[in-house]
């Protein structure tokens, strides 16, 4: 099937410190690895307690902002699709091997028309989620914090979210769900663009912005309930909330964006309804694209848009 | 303890001790354009006409450049006054939001003054002794 979902966000802070504290103690994911990369900077590894692979977040110390991602595929053949598909598409494609990520497998890397770099494995050490597979209970016991299940998507920038739309189309196989248009006429150009492989209403999605910028990533939750807890216990952390508890329309998710301690966005969001690909694609139009992305305050805020690491 | 003044309009700012100026223009009742509050997207920046700050964080590169370094440019979610200081906002002017919490930070300044006064007299009487 290709690629499953968005296996890692490896991602950069100033402080690893304070890092660790919001990532650990108010997020609640689990460490399963500390290091020093061949560079020298110090890195932390995590899973959240829903995941049994090794790690779905990678803190790397000094600046901000992303490094890669990494996409899980199926099979083992489907990187060697996958990368046939990307240099088809122009792109150059470079070779990763077993251990260059610790804990990960051979794969391929290269970076996307949008100045982001992905890398695409199939193996991961597996650790097991935290509640096993033998009888397992419905959640863990203790714990910590918000006490996030997954990692769910990312939200990037790219100058021209149109190739994007097209390169993961194209690539992985993505099928957009959503998208932003300038109109509805059929050579209107594409703001923003919502896109899966599978079920899940968006895996990644691409606004219109500078290049190789991060907007936000997001950790998964179950409902309104817990969307409202997380902003509690936000409030709890000090950690700045940018928007919510609200919902979007687009995806019809529910959210809270908001900074780690080096400021780049993270989101709990909960909900959003079955993608299928034969769903007709639900457009936006620039009027009402506040309601799209904030539906009760049905204003952008001018940090959607400018603030990005 | 600092006073952050606002070029042009002249208005100023008390701020405790390490409070960053975005944290004291807003706790005063001021707003202008901010971001992540946390060091990363560069939106906060100002230009630090006279004194000088201190940043209570490391800062990312790519958010403020070696030149930036020098030139003035004041981040002002992570910039905390070594002492008196004067700013001059870059896009659109901050905008006093909230009188209410103005008053709050205009006695809040009025004390310090005044106990920075008293303080002085009292070491001068005792040197006079």
């Amino acid at each position: 099937m290709g690629v499953m979902r968005l296996g890692y966000a490896h991602v950069r802070v100033t402080d690893m410190a304070e890092a660790k504290d919001h990532y650990a103690n108010t997020m609640g994911l689990y460490e399963t690895l500390s290091d020093v990369s061949p560079e020298g900077a110090n890195r932390t590894f995590y899973k959240a307690w829903d995941e049994w692979d090794h790690h779905s977040v990678v803190l790397e110390e000094g600046g901000v902002g992303l490094v890669k991602y990494g996409w899980k595929v199926q099979y083992e053949s489907d990187i060697d699709d996958i990368e046939r598909k990307a240099q088809t598409f122009g792109v150059t494609v470079e070779r990763m091997s077993k251990g260059e990520n610790p804990e990960i497998g051979d794969g391929i890397r290269f970076t996307t028309p949008s100045d982001h770099v992905f890398e695409v494995y199939h193996d991961a050490t597996l650790i097991g989620t935290e509640v096993g597979t033998h009888n397992p209970d419905a959640f863990p016991r203790h714990l910590v914090g918000v006490g996030v299940p997954a990692l769910d998507h990312s939200l990037i920038t790219a100058e021209d979210p149109g190739m994007m739309d097209r390169f993961l189309t194209e690539v992985f196989d993505f099928y957009a769900t959503e998208r932003v248009q300038t109109s509805l006429d059929d050579d209107a150009d594409i703001i923003a663009t919502w896109m899966t492989s599978n079920n899940q209403i968006h895996q990644l999605a691409v606004l219109a912005g500078p290049q190789g910028k991060l907007h936000h990533f997001a950790f998964r939750l179950g409902d309104w309930t817990e969307v409202g807890r997380a902003a509690d216990l936000f409030s709890m952390d000090d950690v700045p909330i940018d928007v919510g508890p609200t919902r979007h329309g687009i995806t019809r998710g529910q959210t809270v964006y908001f900074f780690d301690p080096s400021g780049n966005r993270n989101e709990v969001f909960a909900g959003g309804y079955l993608a299928y690909p034969d769903r007709p694609v639900s457009v936006w139009t620039p009027e009402k694209l506040g309601k799209g992305v904030f539906y009760h305050a049905r204003e952008l805020n001018d940090a959607f848009t400018s603030v990005l690491t | 303890m600092p006073n952050v003044t606002i070029h042009p309009t002249g208005e100023v700012i008390y701020l405790e001790p390490e409070e960053t100026v975005l944290s004291g223009l807003y706790k005063a009742g001021y707003a202008y354009t901010i971001g992540c509050r946390r060091g990363g997207c560069a939106i906060c920046k100002v230009d630090c006409r006279a004194g000088t700050f201190t940043y209570n964080r490391p800062i990312a590169d790519t958010v403020i450049t070696a030149e930036e370094r020098t030139d003035g440019t004041c981040l002002s979610c992570r910039a905390v006054p070594d002492g008196d200081i004067t700013i001059e906002m870059r896009d659109g002017n901050v905008r006093l939001v909230n009188p209410f919490l103005r008053q709050i930070n205009d006695k809040a300044r009025q004390r310090a003054e005044a106990l920075a006064r008293a303080q002085a007299d009292m070491a001068g009487a005792t040197t006079k002794e």
